[in-house]
């Protein structure tokens, strides 16, 4: 028999492996990944209320301050929030 | 009239894959990419367990996901530029290396005994050995082939893919893909040799 004839049938004796298959619910796996993510009511209502909530309490720690500092913190704090809320949504949906 | 959902998801599957990403990129049809997925989730995920081998092909089902998650995330920066088909197989086959290099450290041991124990219609207990370990040098010969090698080996013996499907596969002409076949069994008669066994 001919080198790769044998190698042929070698291989055909060597990769006798079961093999694999997809699982069954892997569509719908993707889709729920893919799908985009709300808020329920009930979220959203929580978020206001933080939101409302810190911004008050922000304003009354702040009450005695200067204002150069007022726009210090406003200056740093505005980018760090808008970088960590941009990775926070790519890591969400897994970018 | 609109469409019920089932309706025209069924109305989907006789339209071209840029119809589909266009569905998809303009409306975010989640339908249209439903269709997409169930039409490469096979060959993807073949693709996957090609590049990875037999003892990592239970992660392939993660490179699949992985890809398909790209893939919907990219949908805005595809151009068109070549077909969708060849552009999600590039991504499988970058994907799987990644992988493939990230788990190929916790490869399991296989002894000699597990070897001794696989089902051969040799009856000879050293015949069996002996056969036992030529295949085991065999898919660690494969194993140090050029990536792209190894893939058509597995695609072509293991998975019982034809060469056209190898060829749509890996983006190559089929003589391109018969030349691999080629080269890659004359290159692992000569590893085999070199470890001291005989094809014959």
């Amino acid at each position: 028999m001919h080198d790769d004839e044998l190698m042929d049938q070698l291989l055909r004796d060597a990769m006798t492996a079961e093999v694999p298959q997809l699982s069954a619910g892997f569509d719908a796996r993707v889709l729920r990944r893919v799908r985009p993510r709300r808020l329920t009511p009930a979220g959203r209502v929580v978020i206001a209320a933080y939101i409302l909530i810190a911004a008050a309490a922000t304003l009354w720690l702040m009450r005695d301050l200067q204002v150069t500092w007022i726009v210090a913190a406003v200056a740093i704090g505005t980018p760090v929030a808008a970088v960590a809320s941009v990775y926070g949504r790519r890591l969400a949906a897994g970018r | 009239m609109p469409q019920s959902a089932p309706a025209e998801a069924a109305s989907y599957a006789d339209r071209p894959d840029e119809w589909l990403v266009e569905r998809c990129r303009e409306t975010g049809g989640e339908n249209a990419f439903a269709e997409l997925v169930r039409r490469y989730r096979g060959p993807v995920f073949r693709l996957a367990v090609s590049i990875l081998g037999q003892e990592f092909a239970p992660d392939a089902e993660d490179v699949a996901q992985d890809v398909m998650l790209r893939v919907h995330h990219a949908l805005g920066s595809f151009r068109g530029e070549a077909k969708f088909g060849t552009w999600i197989y590039r991504i499988t086959f970058n994907q799987a290396l990644n992988v493939k290099a990230r788990v190929r450290y916790r490869a399991p041991h296989v002894s000699d005994q597990a070897l001794a124990a696989l089902p051969t219609p040799d009856r000879d207990p050293y015949d069996r050995l002996q056969n036992a370990r030529r295949q085991q040098a065999v898919l660690a010969c494969v194993e140090e082939l050029p990536e792209v090698y190894q893939s058509a080996l597995r695609l072509h013996y293991w998975l019982g893919a034809s060469v056209g499907e190898i060829a749509v596969l890996l983006d190559a002409p089929e003589n391109t893909v018969k030349s691999y076949l080629h080269r890659a069994r004359r290159l692992l008669h000569a590893r085999l040799a070199e470890r001291g066994f005989d094809a014959r």
